[in-house]
């Protein structure tokens, strides 16, 4: 085992790992929330958002801030107009069909990357935010200012939408709508529109995940899209119900990951921690249901 | 209440089937260290960009040939992350304009390009449609992750000789195969070589955790044994999604007297390198080194002058910038005329496609009968010392049991965001064994180290 001091490097790529986590299974679970959606095209609309601005500002010399709000925005709209011409049709229908017919956009958004933002010739690309150039230094690495935007932002979007899901009509309608669409029509809430709100927001904290990302991890289709799937495993912890734990899950799941990393044994094996952590905390929360359970009908 | 947990149910096993599907699929934007980029050269002459059009890659300028057409054939991985259909573009641009000034003996040259996706039936597929329905009668311009692994035997049993760029093993270590590139193992070797010429304490050697990770490895490895210096050898799964922590470690186990050496695709060397310069790792080791996918401005510039003097790459094609020579300046001409499918433009990948064509043409003006499989492969395999103005050395095929032609390298460095030479033409060190048994087979051992 290495000596202490070597894993401290470790802790602060590790937090800054999880909160990369944290920002896209916050969105997972903010969506499946308010619609009952889980939307695995969250990477992919963060992505084409990214790679878009991308384009504005080094392509078209657009200044940064067009490229951001570009980002944002084309998420948005994406994820928007998704939900207007899909949600009704696929309302009524199981969850895993709802969540499968989001697998099928991410691929349509995946292939559309590929086409336009080639990898032919050895095309590299990447997007840095003014945020990297300022930072201080912890454990002899420097931590940048983005990095520490990331981990806020995780922090600020899981005590706002939290928050919001609970004191607002919308989002108390939200949550509504997510439980039975049809009785809470029925109680006079605009369904539609209230769905087309949630669907707005999630493309809009896709959008700025993506911006983050694209940064942090790397601007590439490929990275960026399916970068959600080791961010389900935080949400399968928190069994896509609880925004603060799933916040919680991802930052454990980051410091893990990265810890294991100057263990020459483990760290080969490193990226399995996601699933790992996924599949203890789901054994033992299906044991401590089967208990309560057991103790209820008792 | 029920109906809302068995929702919820279902869809939790939903996400747990994604993680699980997610877990055992690899990435597509892995693989491919080592076709890389520029490097290397014999010149063929100098002249200037206005002195060189693109009538003369033919023999007859300006007369369309209008004879038998010669049926070519590649095969190229074209997949989501990993394109590599440049390179048989190019090859095609370089014939078509052959094609409009006079052809081969007025035979226009035609090459059909397959594309596939690294799956072992549809590459098999992709050679028996070439052979069988479009009836090829030679393979220029292959390059895939495994189409060597594949179709090697299939070659070797119809007496195909390949000219392609090498990825798998088998494009180096088999009779029928001869590469314009050096490849991922050669190319590491490339960069490790130049670090421990300067006397580095440490390798630190990490590559992409795909397919042929210990055939490249052994290459490293074995040079840092007979240099007498300890080397640490790392594999990442890709795309690598925690950069900051494989920088890290890099470091660490290099030690400030080390040298960090990657073998990735740009995208993924780009991320690790980002990563080490927002943490400022670059200056706590000795010096940073890249196999020749790195060789890109485009990495020079995002990396920006913080590396300058930190990132030597090894180059294993002659450099196109400033580079004035008729060979290179043919190539920029027929690039811009014909090269319209080239999405890459200048670069390693388009200048392996001119090479391996100006090869194949160059073999195909010596045979005086018919095209057939028989001859063009005779032709093929004859290639002897030929100057191809875009290589290090001169490029021979040969009847040899393995086939490295191109095992001389440039050095280039990061230098305000550009790429510029660090070493010129260095003979890779027969301290691999395969490098050693190659040149044992070409007879050439005795004129390198």
């Amino acid at each position: 085992m290495p000596p202490w001091v070597n894993f401290e490097p470790f802790i602060v790529s590790g937090l800054a790992l999880g909160g990369v986590y944290a920002l896209s299974g916050v969105g997972l679970v903010v969506l499946y929330r308010a619609t009952g959606v889980l939307y695995l095209a969250f990477g992919a609309v963060g992505a084409l958002g990214a790679l878009i601005a991308w384009s504005l500002t080094t392509r078209a010399g657009a200044p940064g801030w067009v490229g951001w709000l570009a980002c944002v925005a084309v998420a948005g709209a994406v994820t928007l107009g998704y939900g207007l011409l899909f949600g009704p049709a696929l309302a009524k229908r199981d969850p895993l069909i709802k969540a499968v017919a989001t697998i099928g956009l991410t691929l349509i958004l995946y292939g559309v990357m590929d086409l336009l933002w080639t990898a032919s010739g050895g095309q590299a690309r990447s997007l840095t935010l003014p945020t990297d150039n300022g930072g201080f230094t912890v454990a002899q690495i420097q931590v940048t200012w983005t990095q520490v935007i990331a981990l806020a932002a995780g922090v600020v979007l899981t005590a706002a939408t939290g928050a919001f899901l609970r004191f607002t009509k919308l989002g108390t309608a939200m949550r509504a709508m997510a439980n039975d669409r049809d009785i809470t029509a029925t109680l006079g809430v605009p369904v539609r529109r209230v769905e087309a709100a949630a669907w707005l927001g999630c493309g809009v904290l896709g959008g700025i995940a993506g911006l983050l990302l694209a940064d942090l991890v790397a601007l590439d289709a490929t990275t960026l899209t399916f970068l959600v799937i080791s961010s389900l495993a935080a949400v399968l912890i928190a069994r896509l119900r609880s925004i603060t734990v799933t916040f919680v899950a991802a930052i454990v799941i980051g410091l893990l990951h990265d810890l294991l990393t100057p263990i020459v044994s483990l760290t080969s094996y490193r990226d399995m921690t996601p699933f790992v952590i996924a599949a203890i905390g789901l054994l033992v929360l299906s044991r401590h249901q089967v208990m309560t359970q057991s103790r209820e009908e008792a | 209440m029920r109906r809302h947990i068995s929702t919820r149910r279902t869809i939790l096993l939903a996400a747990a089937l994604g993680l699980a599907a997610a877990g055992c699929s690899s990435s597509s934007s892995s693989t491919a260290s080592g076709t890389g980029s520029t490097p290397a050269s014999s010149s063929s002459g100098s002249a200037s960009a206005g002195t060189v059009s693109t009538s003369s890659c033919g023999s007859k300028p300006g007369v369309a040939a209008t004879g038998t057409p010669i049926p070519l054939g590649a095969i190229a991985t074209n997949q989501p992350g990993t394109s590599f259909t440049d390179i048989p573009n190019m090859a095609k641009a370089y014939f078509d304009c052959v094609n409009a000034n006079g052809g081969i003996n007025g035979h226009p040259i035609k090459l059909y390009i397959e594309t596939e996706q690294t799956n072992p039936a549809q590459i098999a597929a992709d050679a028996k449609q070439l052979v069988q329905t479009d009836k090829v009668v030679g393979i220029v311009g292959n390059t895939s992750i495994i189409e060597c692994s594949v179709d090697s035997s299939y070659w070797q049993k119809l007496g195909f000789y390949i000219i392609d760029s090498g990825i798998a093993p088998e494009c180096y270590s088999t009779p029928n195969s001869a590469a314009v590139n050096m490849g991922p193992r050669y190319s590491s070797d490339g960069a490790v070589q130049y670090a421990l010429a300067q006397h580095v304490s440490k390798v630190v050697f990490d590559q992409a955790n795909v397919p042929g990770t210990g055939y490249i490895a052994a290459g490293p490895a074995a040079l840092a044994k007979a240099a007498n210096t300890p080397i640490v050898q790392l594999t990442e799964n890709v795309p690598i999604t925690d950069a900051s922590s494989v920088a890290i470690k890099e470091v660490n186990d290099a030690g400030p007297n080390g040298a960090v050496i990657l073998n990735f695709t740009p995208p993924q060397a780009l991320v690790i390198l980002q990563a080490a310069t927002k943490l400022g790792l670059e200056n706590r080791v000795k010096l940073w080194g890249c196999s020749t996918p790195c060789n890109t401005d485009f990495l020079a510039q995002s990396l920006g002058s913080k590396w300058n003097g930190k990132l030597f790459v090894n180059a294993e094609l002659t450099p196109p910038d400033g580079t004035n020579t008729t060979a290179m300046n043919l190539y920029k001409a027929i690039l811009k005329k014909y090269g319209s499918s080239v999405q890459g433009g200048i670069g390693s990948f388009s200048q392996m496609g001119f090479t391996e064509a100006e090869i194949a043409v160059h073999a195909l003006q010596s045979i005086s009968g018919p095209y057939t499989v028989q001859s063009v492969n005779a032709a093929f395999k004859a290639v002897k010392d030929f100057n191809t103005g875009m290589l290090c050395q001169l490029w021979t095929y040969g009847n040899y049991p393995l086939h490295i032609p191109n095992n001389a390298d440039y050095t280039v460095t990061a230098n305000n965001g550009k790429m510029t030479t660090a070493q010129g033409c260095t003979p890779i060190s027969a301290a691999d064994p395969q490098i050693a048994q190659y040149r044992s087979a070409a007879g050439t051992a005795a004129n390198a180290p």
